[in-house]
């Protein structure tokens, strides 16, 4: 703004921050990278890391477990992004209408995303056990025999996704507050032009909420790639590998198995997908996120 | 034919969304019902079709907590807790105000850093800074998930309140610094007292992600006696003398404490959340 003087002013009052950048993200970040071409189990000091070159990488190509911890990940990702974001949408269209009592159900609804994962995660062990979980105890009151979920590696997998989605409050919070950014001018436009309910999501909601479809979409793919703690706390990766997600794998070689190095690689290789997947979606913006008035400042 | 229906009827669409949502949230609270009840059961009615008890037994409760060591997870959780809080609220507010009020060389591209690792998978510095905290002595011991909230306490953090105190009127400090306030003194006296709606947020979402962390104290804690809630909750699943009455009622337990604070401070929550939907691409 002004002069030097309140040039280093600002200096001062970011520091932390900036000695934190260095500290706990640019420094670890080089480490790391070094680490992932590297052998090293941490149990022998820091001085006998071994520089291995690409080994790391070409292990990669033929571990099965570093396959199946992708498959399992990329299913998850694939189904639940659009599952989550389709249902949340959804509700918040309800929750957007104009009625009493709404404030209650957005209580509600959102309530299950307050609820840390373990918590969660023990509420729904049994919710899914076989034979006295409420889950199955349901379903056989339609005659069904429900299967043993976390138990049996075809349907473990679909068991954390159905879980997943009695979470998804927080996204449905993001939601209503996009749908109630659309001005009431464009409905009541349509309305005339005599749009029926379909034709106003299509044309007006689903465009003009598209910015927060876009941030919901990234974070959808960023937290499905880091899934953890149900997984750890709930199936610990089993049956048959069934829920091993990618994360879970990656800290089973590094707290396990002591694989600094292998672990090291394992992360940038998540870090490079991640990546990948949100800039295709940033790539993509273009095409379907509409800006009203587009005219961004700083 | 739907269309026309729903336009010409309303009441019958309204009627028909009410019962969509009413299905909606029975999904949402039988689950957590049905947890609630299983913690007041015997171990015998845990296997049976009953919904509830036929006695409330509150004293799984009193069991619970005395079969695990509840009260040592909770002192660790909060040991945790409270300087982490301070921490992150004081040096995120630093950081914001520095961003929000001063123009210094590389601001933008520092801004732009700061946004970007927000997308930075954590598990890529996982590894590291465990090597670090391990090389240092500080592996089980409360430090590393304690020391890093002291050094810019979050970039979601910075970034939620760095916006809000751009809405501060620059007149305000820039009148305070005609009258002789030094910078400090601007930034505790009239900045933080302005900007307590983002606080307040940030200060929740701390309590929130200290209460549910999970793979931070599982990583740096080993010896069971410094476990957190989440940790402790999760490693006595397994223990062959805790039965299914007394984990739920565990359970509950630790779901209780966000649950409150989400009641009492909802409207910081969901004005906090709904800034995040802000950020643009």
């Amino acid at each position: 703004m002004r002069n030097s003087k309140s040039e280093r002013a600002g200096y001062w009052f970011i520091m932390p921050w900036l000695i934190g950048l260095l500290l706990f993200t640019i420094g670890p970040m080089l480490f790391s990278l070094l680490l992932a071409f590297s052998k090293w189990d941490i149990i022998t000091g820091v001085q006998s890391i071994e520089w291995v070159g690409l080994d790391n990488f070409k292990t990669m190509f033929h571990d099965e477990l570093f396959y199946q911890s992708l498959k399992v990940t990329f299913i998850f990702a694939l189904v639940s992004v659009p599952l989550y974001q389709v249902a949340s949408l959804l509700i918040a269209l309800l929750l957007n209408m104009r009625n009493k009592g709404m404030k209650f159900f957005r209580l509600i609804y959102f309530m299950p995303s307050i609820i840390p994962a373990v918590a969660a995660s023990m509420m729904w062990i049994m919710i899914f056990n076989p034979e006295y979980g409420i889950l199955n105890r349901a379903l056989a009151l339609f005659g069904v025999q429900g299967p043993a979920w976390l138990q049996d590696p075809s349907y473990a997998l679909g068991a954390l996704i159905v879980m997943g989605l009695w979470g998804v409050g927080n996204t449905i919070i993001i939601y209503l507050s996009g749908l109630q950014g659309v001005p009431e001018e464009l409905y009541e436009a349509a309305n005339l032009d005599g749009a029926g309910p379909f034709q106003r999501f299509f044309n007006i909601t689903l465009p003009m909420i598209s910015p927060t479809v876009f941030f919901n979409v990234i974070m959808g793919i960023i937290g499905g790639f880091q899934y953890f703690t149900q997984a750890f706390v709930m199936t610990n990766g089993g049956p048959l590998n069934s829920t091993l997600f990618y994360n879970l794998y990656l800290y089973n070689k590094a707290f396990t198995d002591f694989e600094m190095g292998y672990a090291s690689a394992l992360s940038w290789v998540l870090f490079i997908i991640i990546l990948a997947f949100t800039l295709l979606v940033i790539r993509s913006s273009s095409m379907w996120v509409y800006y009203q008035g587009d005219n961004e400042k700083d | 034919m739907m269309n026309q229906a729903t336009t010409r009827k309303p009441v019958y669409s309204k009627l028909f969304s009410m019962l969509m949502l009413l299905a909606g949230a029975a999904i949402v609270l039988i689950p957590l019902l049905w947890t609630f009840a299983t913690s007041l059961k015997t171990p015998a009615e845990v296997f049976k079709d009953d919904f509830f008890p036929a006695v409330w037994m509150w004293s799984n409760y009193k069991n619970a907590v005395l079969a695990i060591p509840f009260f040592t997870f909770l002192k660790n959780t909060l040991i945790i807790l409270i300087p982490v809080l301070v921490g992150t609220v004081f040096s995120s507010a630093l950081s914001a105000y520095g961003f929000a009020r001063f123009n210094f060389r590389g601001k933008r591209t520092l801004f732009l850093v700061l946004l970007a690792t927000m997308m930075l998978p954590s598990q890529v510095t996982m590894i590291p800074m465990f090597i670090m905290f391990k090389e240092i002595g500080w592996v089980d011991t409360f430090l590393p998930l304690i020391i890093p909230a002291f050094f810019g306490g979050g970039a979601f953090n910075i970034f939620l309140i760095r916006q809000f105190m751009r809405g501060i009127p620059r007149d305000l400090d820039e009148s305070a610094f005609v009258d002789g306030a030094n910078k400090m003194q601007i930034f505790t006296k009239i900045m933080l007292p302005l900007s307590m709606p983002p606080l307040i947020a940030v200060s929740i979402f701390t309590f929130m992600g200290v209460w549910n962390d999970f793979q931070g104290p599982l990583i740096y804690l080993n010896s069971s006696e410094k476990y957190t809630l989440a940790l402790g909750l999760s490693m006595f699943k397994g223990l062959y003398n805790v039965e299914w009455n007394m984990l739920m009622a565990a359970t509950m337990l630790i779901m209780l404490p966000p649950l409150v604070v989400f009641f009492v401070a909802q409207k910081y929550f969901i004005e906090g959340i709904s800034i995040s939907s802000a950020i643009k691409g």
